[in-house]
Order: C-alpha cells, then sequence, then structure tokens
C-alpha cells in the first residue's frame, strides 16, 4: 500500500486522537510494529496532545491497586526452572482462584495465566493463543479458551454457567474482516468443549470469541440474537 | 504537574531489567494520573482501575521497547494507559451503552475548563471555535469516537468528523 506523509500524518492523528474506528485502529496498531514512518508521526502526536491529559482530574487508586499488580508481577516473573514441583501437579485451571481476583479486564487475566501456564512443571504444548472469556457486566471470568495449535480449540469452563431452563449457550468467533460471527456450536454449562476450526481461516490475535443466549436449538437466523453472556478476545501467548 | 526531577527514563530501564521497586517508583509518582485518565475514558471507577493495572503490566513487560528518540518516557507511559483504554471501549461498544454510566461527577458537562492550563497546546486550542474544540477534548479526554460526540453536542456525523479534520490540521500547523 502506497502512503504519502499526509495520509500517515492525518491516520497518526486520529489514531492518538481516539477517533479512528476500530478496524482502524487495529490496523495503525499492527502497523506501528513495521513503520518507521508511521511511528514517528504517531510520536509526533503524542507529544503535541499529551498536555491534554492535564483535563482528567487525578484520582487516588484504591489501596488494594499495587497489590494486585505486584503479584501480575510475580506471577510474570516466576521463572520455569525456579517453579516447584508440587506433589500432584494441579491443573492449571484449579489454580485460577490466585489470578480471578486479579481478573478483571480480560488482558490481565491474560498474562497471568499465560505466565501460570509457563510455570507448569509437566511439558505443556506449545499454546499460541489464549482466551479469557468474560461476564460484560461484572467482567467476572467464565470461560478460557485454549488454542495449542491454530486449527483447533478447547472452550474450558471455570464455573458452572447460569442458563434459564429454556434457553442454550451458543458459541461464535469472529475475526477481523469477518462479515459476521460464525457458530461454533452449543455449550454446556460447566462443560469442556473441544472444537476443531477446519472449516474457518486459522486464529488472528483480537479474535472475538462469545457466547450468547439463543433458543435450545441454536440461534434461529445463523446469527447471534441473544444477549452476550461471555466475551473475549485472542491473545497471543508470548 | 509532574515533578521535574523524577526520572521516567531511568525508570523505564531498570523495569527493562527486573526492578520491580522502578515500577513501584511510577506508580508511586503517576498512578493517580492515570487512574484519572483512565477514568474520564472508562466512565467507571473499577474499570478504570482494571486498565491501570492492564497498563502497568504492559509498560513491565514492554519498558525495553520505549524509545527515547520518539518521546518522554512520562509521555510513553501515558500513551499506553490511554490506548489501552481506548482499545477497551472500541473493543466492549457493543457492551457498553453510550453515555449512560459516562457522565462522572468531576466531568463538566458544559465544555472543558481550559483557564489555568498552560502549554501550547492550550494556545492553540482557544483559536479554534468552542464547538470544534470540544470535540477534540470529547474524543482526546473523554475518548469518545465520531458519534458519541455527534450525540453529545446534538451536531451531525459528518460535520463532527469534517471538523476534527480540519481542528487536527490547524493545531499542526499552529504546533509545528
Amino acid at each position: 500500500m502506497n502512503t504519502s506523509p499526509n495520509d500517515n500524518d492525518d491516520l497518526a492523528s486520529e489514531y492518538v486522537l481516539g477517533t479512528l474506528e476500530t478496524e482502524q485502529r487495529r490496523e495503525v496498531e499492527q502497523r506501528l510494529a513495521v513503520d518507521a514512518d508511521l511511528r514517528l508521526a504517531v510520536a509526533s502526536w503524542e507529544r503535541r496532545l499529551l498536555e491534554l491529559t492535564d483535563l482528567a482530574p487525578p484520582h487516588a487508586p484504591s489501596t488494594h491497586l499495587w497489590g494486585r499488580i505486584e503479584r501480575s508481577l510475580e506471577a510474570l516473573d516466576r521463572p520455569v526452572a525456579a517453579a516447584p514441583a508440587p506433589a500432584t501437579a494441579p491443573t492449571w485451571w484449579d489454580r485460577l482462584a490466585l489470578w480471578r481476583g486479579l481478573a478483571g479486564a480480560g488482558l490481565a487475566a491474560t498474562l497471568v495465566l499465560g505466565s501460570m501456564l509457563l510455570t507448569r512443571t509437566t511439558p505443556l504444548p506449545v499454546t499460541s493463543y489464549l482466551v479469557v472469556l468474560v461476564a460484560p457486566q461484572s467482567q467476572a471470568p467464565g470461560w478460557v479458551i485454549q488454542a495449542s495449535n491454530p486449527r483447533e480449540i478447547q472452550l474450558i469452563p471455570l464455573g458452572v454457567a447460569q442458563v434459564p431452563a429454556d434457553k442454550a449457550l451458543q458459541f461464535w468467533t469472529k475475526a477481523e474482516g469477518w462479515q459476521a460471527p460464525v457458530s461454533l456450536g452449543l455449550v454446556k454449562p460447566g462443560q469442556r468443549l473441544q472444537v476443531p476450526l477446519d472449516q474457518l481461516p486459522p486464529l488472528t490475535p483480537d479474535q472475538l470469541f462469545e457466547l450468547t443466549l439463543e433458543n435450545p436449538g441454536g440461534s434461529p437466523t445463523g446469527k447471534p440474537t441473544g444477549p452476550i453472556q461471555f466475551i473475549g478476545r485472542a491473545v497471543k501467548v508470548l | 504537574m509532574p515533578e521535574p526531577c523524577f526520572d521516567y527514563e531511568a525508570c523505564l530501564t531498570a523495569c527493562a531489567q527486573g526492578d520491580h521497586q522502578a515500577l513501584r517508583a511510577l506508580y508511586t509518582q503517576e498512578s493517580a494520573r492515570l487512574l484519572g485518565v483512565a477514568r474520564r475514558i472508562a466512565g467507571d471507577n473499577a474499570l478504570a482501575e482494571d486498565i491501570v493495572h492492564d497498563a502497568f503490566i504492559r509498560i513491565w513487560t514492554k519498558a525495553a521497547s520505549f524509545d527515547p528518540a520518539l518521546g518522554t518516557a512520562r509521555g510513553w507511559i501515558f500513551s499506553v494507559t490511554r490506548h489501552l483504554a481506548l482499545n477497551f471501549m472500541r473493543n466492549n461498544a457493543r457492551l457498553v451503552p453510550i453515555n449512560q454510566d459516562h457522565e462522572d461527577a468531576s466531568h463538566t458537562p458544559s465544555g472543558f475548563d481550559l483557564h489555568g492550563h498552560s502549554g501550547r497546546i492550550y494556545d492553540c486550542l482557544e483559536q479554534l471555535q468552542p464547538a470544534r474544540r470540544d470535540c477534540l477534548l470529547h474524543a482526546y479526554v473523554d475518548g469518545y469516537s465520531h458519534g458519541q460526540i455527534a450525540e453529545k453536542l446534538g451536531t451531525p456525523l459528518g460535520t463532527v468528523k469534517a471538523w476534527i479534520k480540519r481542528s487536527l490540521a490547524a493545531l499542526r500547523e499552529c504546533m509545528g
């Protein structure tokens, strides 16, 4: 794609201001990793506008926020070799209590969870993507998606989701550029689900996953129609 | 205002080397201001704290990628936090109804009070028409999308987009 310095500067200005559409934002963030000119243009705009952050009145964080950050740091820091060998290796989701308290926005949970996977003493399959699905309102994590290869994912419950008797949970995914979410099938609360992705393109970062409440046979339209119960995005595990 | 003597860059360098105390120093120095920024965008204190948590983890893991040639270390940690907050709001746009919980007590409903703020950006903003200036400020400070600004100001979407484009060009001209 040919972009003139002006295009880059316009794009950078609206990226920093925050008014780009979601897809464009994501494109800019992907290009920033490889495009030095765009990086320079964004940096100039960050510098121009930085003083506007003074307009947001400061607000002291609650006293436990630093503790949360520190626990996350420790989970990230723990080297693989130093992990004590437990008598019976707990499955990693048993240790979710650790990060359940930390979890809020999906990213934090995912980072911590990723590091916990690394601390396991038994050999692990190479996990390339993780998704923590959280309840939209409470942000409480309800499910984790593990993708040990890009062709298959596992949906793992962290508890038993409450679903009305006459409804079912339907599992969906949508990657950038797709017209609409694609159904990955119906899900029983509290039950693990293994989903082959043979018919779909490979997983991509930020790919959206959600569980919606639908009729027992699944959405009649083939698209999500009911309220979102859990939602999250794929994060690449380093 | 930030303390002029605080060495943000040294803190980031130390973070890149695994020094928790350096991150702690940044936290002590800026967490209240960063939380203020996140609160305006998220419109919710608990969510804003989650964003600040994520921001500090990101600052920690990405400290080595900070490039002093591109800007100040302090600017970088604010950018990290702001973009996390913006991404959260955009990615969850379907879930967070516009404006419902967004009105914070500290929020001045009719525009922004720029008095007492000094800096080139404020001089340049003064030269814009108030409605156009408000578009930029709602976007930057409140994290509003074009659509939310149009709704907030009761101005057509196309007009808001054009105003923002032209105001940014004017700012670039004014600030160099």
